[in-house]
């Protein structure tokens, strides 16, 4: 106690922390329970953080290289109702791709036809596209599940009909029992109102991209497109790559403004409306609201989880501090300050907190390593992946470990525990030692 | 395109014709037997005609020479004769159910039930129009709602009204029926919630078989005033004799 009471601030408070740590061990199973309760909690908030961000990335991922991309260019009324004459003209290809030489560009077509195979027929979505333009924008060409993915010409017919190869969502196909090889009609009503039909033949079966696509869709070369559509005025959709996504909103503007420059050089029709230019947060709400959820969500389950491990350690706590009232007594007739009592018990359940985080971050970045590594897999119950927000994931459920999120996790149980530490530590300070001691 | 004409054209001229010869009863006996004798008379009906059909929207206007046939309310076929290109497309409808022919691929399809709403052959007619089994009779509950001159015409108006159980897309249909002639001059499509969405015009009456016979059938729909889909008929002949087996998949490939 003289000791104490002579030595200067740092050497008091490393007394304190001294006696706090020695503390803490005399009754080395209670702490090591409590610690085994915190650094749980804390595991758990680390997976679950890790598991989120896991699935925020290939959300995002997703969203933008599957086949979304990052930026999107339309005409007003083929995003109001799929107007099919809402075209943007062909030059204009041509002059985003010079003018922007650090994009990668893929344009696309669209129309709503009937597929009929021999056995049944359904209503479905044909898109077209450029195939080597949109392997540098997306990968939706890569997600096969069986055959190869080629959108040239199959073959001619014995009338000397040319059929194109086409490539199938996975729900398509299962519903109308295609595989490579077989035989599917496509009818519609093709730009000049006539009744658009050809043969084709399936080249392959892509695996789960969106429920839209897997349900509907018919994917073809925009050379396919034009013979079965007489539509030759341009294309519907521009799908835009960055290669470097920070550059995002500037990109997005310069192309807004190019489009306007555009729209001068090459007027468009009236019906069709305005070219508009959009990011992947805008073309995919649902992802963007959802990463936002989501954030907020690892908060509060982070809260709800350090919290009940803490009652743990408020209990500890407070069984420590109930056992020791004798002792403080003596300890505060000695001379020893209240303040000073407050500060040891408070230190006391720091050095819990603090064994509990680097037990609990230790063991945590090892699991979620793990994860990273490995994943949680569900392929045996859900072989196609799972369906959530719109988007399809893969039915291996993988981490991905953010250091800065450990960190906050921690942070957080600090914080909780000391608010925990409060309720003892004023026990303390309150002490009657007249009364303790009688 | 045969089975608008003969419900429109033809079935109620003959109804309203056999009615005007009876006695006057009361009013709702009128009606009553007034739709049981169209679905009645229309059953039976066999006919075969040439026409041409108009398209105009916003982006095109077209024209197709078709030849249709058809046998009660169960069997049509309409085949695509011009322009070239679609010539030979044929649509079979058996009982419920359309099938398109496709000479360039050589296939028949069927359209599905989830595609009854679309466009048939790009017009404003849906798939459903050519197929919809519901019959006065069964599925409205008619009335004579207006009987007087209306713009210098003496007309009868009716409303039919879905029965409540009936599997039909309108919410009310009224028709305009000339009391001389007893051709009908328009008959006009609600919803639910008693919008007007399209009207189908009658005119150019000809007389075959002792009845007047609009010639030319225009729909409007209200929601595209610059678009309409006009069908002209060149002619039309009733009572030919048709097999029901003429209407089957074998002659669908075959007529081409």
């Amino acid at each position: 106690m003289h000791n104490l009471a002579t030595a200067s601030p740092f050497g008091r408070l490393f007394i304190l922390l001294f006696i706090a740590w020695r503390n803490i061990w005399r009754n080395p199973v209670r702490s090591v329970l409590t610690i085994a309760a915190l650094a749980g909690g804390l595991i758990m908030v680390i997976l679950y953080a890790s598991l989120l961000e896991g699935m925020t990335r290939q959300m995002v991922q997703y969203a933008t290289e599957v086949s979304t991309g990052h930026l999107q260019t339309h005409r007003q009324a083929f995003m109001d109702d799929q107007d099919l004459y809402a075209t943007l003209p062909w030059p204009y290809l041509e002059r985003i791709e010079r003018d922007f030489p650090a994009i990668h560009i893929a344009p696309r077509l669209y129309a709503a036809g009937l597929a009929s195979s021999t056995a049944t027929s359904t209503g479905v979505l044909i898109k077209a596209v450029d195939p080597e333009r949109e392997a540098e924008v997306t990968t939706m060409l890569s997600h096969v599940r069986s055959g190869e993915v080629n959108l040239g010409i199959a073959d001619t017919t014995a009338t000397g009909l040319v059929r194109y190869n086409v490539v199938v969502g996975a729900q398509l196909a299962k519903n109308m029992k295609l595989i490579p090889g077989s035989e599917l009609v496509l009818v519609t009503q093709a730009a000049d109102g006539s009744i658009g039909n050809n043969l084709y033949r399936v080249a392959a079966v892509l695996r789960p991209l969106e429920p839209n696509f897997d349900r509907m869709g018919v994917l073809l070369s925009i050379e396919a497109y034009r013979q079965l559509m007489y539509l030759d005025s341009g294309f519907h959709e521009l799908a835009i790559k960055l290669d470097d996504i920070d550059a995002l909103s500037g990109v997005q503007a310069a192309l807004d403004a190019e489009m306007l420059t555009l729209q001068v050089e090459h007027p468009l029709d009236k019906l069709g409306g305005m070219a508009v230019v959009r990011n992947w947060r805008q073309l995919t709400p649902a992802i963007s609201d959802m990463l936002q959820l989501s954030r907020s969500m690892l908060v509060l389950i982070g809260l709800i989880v350090v919290g009940l491990a803490s009652l743990g350690m408020l209990n500890t706590m407070l069984m420590a501090v109930h056992e020791r009232t004798h002792e403080f007594g003596i300890l505060l007739c000695l001379g020893m300050k209240r303040r000073w009592l407050l500060l040891m018990v408070l230190l006391e359940s720091f050095f819990l907190a603090l064994v509990s985080a680097v037990v609990g971050s230790m063991l945590g970045t090892l699991l979620a390593r793990y994860l990273e590594e490995h994943g949680i897999d569900f392929s045996a119950s859900m072989p196609d992946g799972y369906d959530w927000a719109g988007m399809v994931f893969e039915p291996v459920m993988k981490g991905y470990l953010e250091p800065g999120q450990i960190v906050e996790a921690c942070l957080l149980m600090f914080v909780v525990t000391f608010f925990a530490s409060l309720i003892p530590a004023w026990r303390t300070v309150r002490l009657k030692p007249a009364e303790v001691l009688r | 395109m045969i089975r608008e004409f003969s419900r429109y054209g033809m079935v109620w001229t003959v109804a309203l014709f056999i009615l005007a010869a009876v006695a006057q009863p009361a009013q709702a006996m009128q009606v009553e037997e007034l739709i049981h004798h169209i679905d009645e008379l229309w059953r039976g009906e066999t006919s075969q005609a040439n026409m041409t059909m108009t398209v105009k929207t916003r982006r095109y206007e077209r024209s197709m020479t078709l030849e249709a046939w058809s046998r009660g309310k169960e069997y049509s076929l309409v085949v695509i004769r011009d322009p070239v290109k679609d010539r030979g497309i044929a649509t079979l409808k058996v009982i419920g159910n359309i099938w398109n022919y496709l000479p360039k691929i050589n296939r028949v399809t069927k359209v599905p039930s989830s595609m009854m709403s679309g466009s048939w052959m790009g017009s404003h007619f849906t798939n459903d129009d050519l197929v919809k089994e519901s019959t006065y009779e069964d599925d409205y509950n008619s009335s004579i709602s207006f009987e007087g001159e209306r713009s210098g015409k003496l007309i009868y108006e009716i409303s039919s009204l879905p029965k409540p159980d009936a599997a039909v897309v309108w919410g009310k249909v009224v028709m305009e029926i000339d009391q001389q002639t007893l051709a009908p001059y328009h008959s006009r499509y609600y919803d639910e919630e008693g919008a007007l969405i399209r009207t189908l015009s009658f005119d150019r009456n000809k007389v075959i078989d002792g009845h007047a016979v609009p010639m030319r059938l225009s729909l409007q729909p209200e929601d595209k005033p610059d678009e309409s889909t006009v069908i002209l008929y060149q002619n039309i002949k009733f009572g030919v004799s048709l097999e029901a087996g003429f209407f089957s998949l074998q002659n669908l490939q075959k007529r081409r």
